[in-house]
């Protein structure tokens, strides 16, 4: 394989496939990313469009368009589409001024802005739902302090449609300012410095040079924020079903109760249905990346000074942290300290009591724990690793057909996690030939995992490997390193950034994932999202509150060691530094 | 791996001759996590030779696990324990369920099991109203939640997604005088369902609903912690679910599965049940702290078979009525 790829003849050309030779290492190569792309993303697809039209074995398709042509499916399809894309919006709103504070400008306190702004992807959904609809409920602390608070009986301004938009625009917040954060440390110094000197203003600078070099990441951030409303189910399920306002995940949601066996195919085939969704914000992504991209040499990053402005911008930023996640996390431990919910928290009244019970008297706890750590631990290095050779594979491939596989890739990320583990457990149910039944093991769910968040990861890496000059790779090539040298001091490095970025971001949605384990877990591997829910649902809000909390702990001490190693690491690998 | 060993053992134990129930049990169930735990140890204390692996989740999850399993060709599960009657006789009607005659049922009224023996019901689970104590009036009767004062602060699980919720409003409107008007004079008195009796009881102890329909043991044992709210029988009568117990027809271990049957209905099984908090389903038992006299609770009546077949309309129906 050495050989073949440092013949001229075998370098890569811009478009298509390299040609040379019976079989080459470019083929197989290629073959090995479609394979792993065919068995993750599209297995499951494939699945469960079996079994929306061919329920028991007998293709129905009547049946299975009468289904997504109902009135309650097209309804709940354009109110998906409508959330999601203002979602997005508002996502990309947020989520940039603060990629550009912490990585372009000296504001005051932005490290540890950019560390604070990860946090809210560990607090579940449900959770920031159920925060933000106390605050401007009747027995809101905060408003009541204010004087403001409503009457008891009048209806919440954060149900339904506003409600829904906003608070997908404050949960995806975090998924654009890690993209956005990766792409813009790698925009050089010189680039920026030329146009100051040439007189530009900074928001010049910002608007004419900074955002269209990292026009591709930009695309890539709002078209996650977009696939993650699309899948969303916690927030609409709190704000939209009490006002019967229904989007495509909660009308399946509310479907997994009915009788008989005409559920699995009612199911699948609204799952097709959101999965069409999903293709449709890749037709957006090609339409918002036509024209070239750019290729840049790496350099130190360049920085804004803010003058006037560090203040008043500081204080707007910590204002946004503090409604984003600093007021969620503070209802989360004032409810973990208080014996029960609704119990007015004191000095008399606070109590460990909660803590002691999920952490020392509840073995389960301990356990989920272990668990997620392990699963959304391993999935996050697996991905992050196996992305880079992927990516720089793909991105040798034509325009149109790597459009097509990102696409394909989004796909098991936006249906509903309970999907995704009924197409699991109708894949990997029966014994495979060498392996064995994978159904109840450990294994089924870092499958899953590796289904799910494979788009986490390959979209930041995929972007970067974009950026990476050709002429690197071929001087290398040209020199005499094979292609996995080249991998690996080449590429790798350069996409070091977004490869970190995407791990961080499976890590943080593995970790407290609720869905997709809820079905798959089996005695003994049950993970931190399915025990939080069974005590919601069992009403001890206070017991849930506290695992929620010490998540959150936990998540920051791993963050805090991450740290702590990636001191030795180049600026921009991790997002707050 | 698992199937060969599985397999090996109950060679060995057919070959052995032995009477006990042994091997591993697989159970799928709706209880809480900490109730499904307290009862497989239970069980596995009295049955030192059977294994109890078992998975919880709510009942409409659990079911679509079994389902997807089904239709892939291998069910796990051996023995369900979930929340209500109307999904059992579905399984029942799809012919999944083992009808187990030698069942020990005595002490337990008749309509708490099937006549056919294919499931029968462990615990007594009614739905009453909770109310927080700083509502304007003290509701003694499901009418009550239709006066002006209640308006805006009724929260209610929702029988969309919710078959215990489900079989409330059945049960509700097949016994209240005004049937489905009922729910339409809740909707205009702005009451609003959503999630389930974990949300119920957010909503009232928190504040932000004064009132609320919810499972009784939820409001009993949080009061007794120190929440501010009450639970109320009341008058006309309170809806029930069961937590009935079934054997599968494709279990692998039925023998194992008959002994969990005769476990939780045994006195000592329905005392286990007692002390989580719940109402057992023997008379024998007595009743947790908090709870009034069983003779004084009255449990309305509901068919569940019409409720089965029904569904998909009840559903389409009260949609309807509540968005008025």
């Amino acid at each position: 394989m050495a050989s073949s790829e440092n013949s001229t003849a075998a370098l890569p050309r811009p478009g298509g496939f390299a040609s040379p030779g019976p079989i080459s290492g470019q083929h197989l190569s290629a073959l090995a990313v479609l394979l792993v792309i065919a068995v993750l993303s599209l297995l499951p697809m494939a699945r469960l469009v079996l079994a929306a039209i061919a329920p028991g074995g007998e293709a129905d398709f009547a049946a299975f368009a009468g289904r997504l042509a109902s009135p309650a499916a097209l309804k709940a399809m354009w109110h998906t589409l409508d959330t999601a894309f203002f979602g997005a919006l508002l996502a990309l709103c947020l989520g940039t001024p603060f990629a550009v504070a912490v990585t372009m400008t000296d504001l005051p306190g932005r490290k540890i802005l950019g560390f604070l702004l990860l946090l809210p992807l560990m607090i579940a959904p449900q959770v920031t739902a159920l925060a933000w609809l106390h605050l401007f409920g009747p027995s809101s602390t905060l408003l009541g302090m204010l004087g403001l608070a409503p009457a008891p009986g009048t209806g919440n301004p954060m149900l339904g449609r506003g409600g829904i938009i906003l608070l997908y625009g404050v949960q995806h917040a975090p998924i654009v300012f890690i993209t956005m954060r990766a792409g813009l440390s790698r925009v050089p110094r010189d680039l920026v410095e030329a146009a100051r000197s040439c007189g530009a203003r900074p928001l010049g600078v910002l608007r004419t040079i900074v955002l269209p070099v990292v026009r591709p990441y930009v695309v890539a951030a709002a078209a996650l924020a977009f696939v993650s409303g699309v899948g969303n189910f916690g927030i609409p399920a709190l704000l939209g079903m009490p006002v019967n306002y229904l989007t495509l995940p909660t009308l399946i949601y509310q479907d997994l109760s009915s009788f008989g066996p005409g559920v699995l195919p009612q199911i699948a085939a609204l799952s097709v249905l959101v999965g069409a969704l999903a293709l449709t914000g890749m037709v957006f992504q090609s339409l918002a990346l036509r024209g070239a991209g750019h290729r840049i040499v790496a350099g130190t990053p360049a920085q804004f000074e803010l003058g006037r402005l560090r203040m008043p911008l500081a204080c707007a930023g910590w204002l946004v942290i503090g409604l984003i996640l600093i007021l969620p996390a503070c209802a989360l431990l004032a409810t973990s300290l208080v014996p029960s919910f609704g119990v007015p928290l004191g000095p008399r009244t606070a109590t460990i009591a909660n803590y002691t019970e999920v952490l020392v008297r509840q073995a389960s706890t301990v356990r989920a724990f272990r668990n997620s750590l392990l699963f959304a631990g391993g999935a996050a290095l697996m991905l992050a690793l196996g992305v880079i050779p992927m990516a720089v594979r793909l991105e040798r491939f034509d325009k149109h057909w790597r459009r097509l596989l990102g696409g394909i890739v989004d796909l098991p990320y936006t249906i509903p996690g309970v999907v995704l583990a009924i197409a699991c457990i109708l894949l990997f149910l029966r014994p495979l030939p060498l392996i064995g039944s994978l159904y109840a093991t450990a294994s089924i769910i870092l499958v899953a995992y590796a289904m799910r968040f494979l788009t986490l990861a390959l979209k930041p890496v995929a972007t970067a490997v974009g950026q990476i000059p050709r002429d690197l790779d071929e001087a290398a090539a040209v020199s005499g390193a094979g292609p996995f040298r080249r991998l690996r001091t080449i590429t790798a490095p350069l996409a070091a950034p977004a490869a970190v970025a995407g791990g961080l971001l499976v890590f943080m949605s593995a970790f407290n994932e609720l869905t997709v384990s809820a079905l798959l877990w089996s005695s003994g591997k049950e993970t931190l999202g399915v025990v939080l829910f069974s005590l919601e649902e069992a009403g001890l809000g206070t017991q849930a509150a506290a695992i929620a909390v010490s998540t959150i702990v936990v998540v920051i001490v791993l963050l805090l060691a991450l740290d702590r190693f990636g001191r030795r690491l180049p600026a921009g690998v991790l997002p707050w530094r | 791996m698992r199937q060969i060993v599985l397999a090996a053992l109950l060679l060995a134990s057919t070959v052995a001759g032995a009477s006990a129930a042994q091997g591993t049990l697989v159970l799928y169930t709706s209880q809480p996590n900490t109730d499904a735990q307290q009862t497989v140890d239970a069980f596995m204390a009295k049955n030192p030779g059977i294994k109890v692996d078992w998975v919880r989740d709510g009942t409409p999850k659990i079911l679509a696990k079994l389902h997807a399993e089904i239709e892939a060709g291998q069910p796990q599960a051996d023995v369900l324990l979930i929340a209500d009657v109307v999904t059992m006789e579905g399984l029942k009607k799809e012919g999944r369920l083992l009808a187990y005659p030698e069942a020990k049922v005595e002490g337990i009224d008749a309509a708490l099991y099937d006549k056919d023996k294919t499931y029968f019901s462990t615990k007594l689970i009614t739905t009453g109203i909770v109310y927080n104590t700083k509502a304007p009036f003290t509701p003694t009767s499901w009418e009550d939640l239709k006066k002006p004062e209640a308006k805006g602060l009724i929260a209610m699980p929702s029988p969309l997604t919710s078959g215990a919720a489900m079989i409330h409003t059945v049960t509700l409107t097949g016994n209240l005088p005004e049937g489905w008007s009922y729910y339409g004079a809740l909707a205009k008195n702005g009451a609003q369902a959503s999630g389930g009796n974990g949300d119920v009881l957010k909503a009232v102890s928190g504040g932000d609903k004064l009132f609320g329909m919810i499972v009784d043991y939820m409001p009993i044992r949080e009061k007794a912690k120190g929440a501010p709210v009450e639970f109320v029988f009341p008058k006309e009568g309170v809806s029930a679910v069961t937590e009935p117990v079934a054997i599968l027809s494709t279990a692998k271990n039925q023998e194992a599965a008959k002994a969990f049957v005769d476990f939780l209905l045994s006195k000592d099984g329905q005392e286990v049940a007692a002390k989580m908090g719940y109402i057992p389903a023997r008379a024998d038992v007595a009743l947790p702290a908090g709870y009034p006299d069983r003779s004084s609770i009255k449990v309305l009546d509901y068919d569940a078979a019409a409720a089965l077949a029904n569904d998909a309309q009840n559903k389409e129906k009260f949609s309807a009525v509540m968005s008025q």
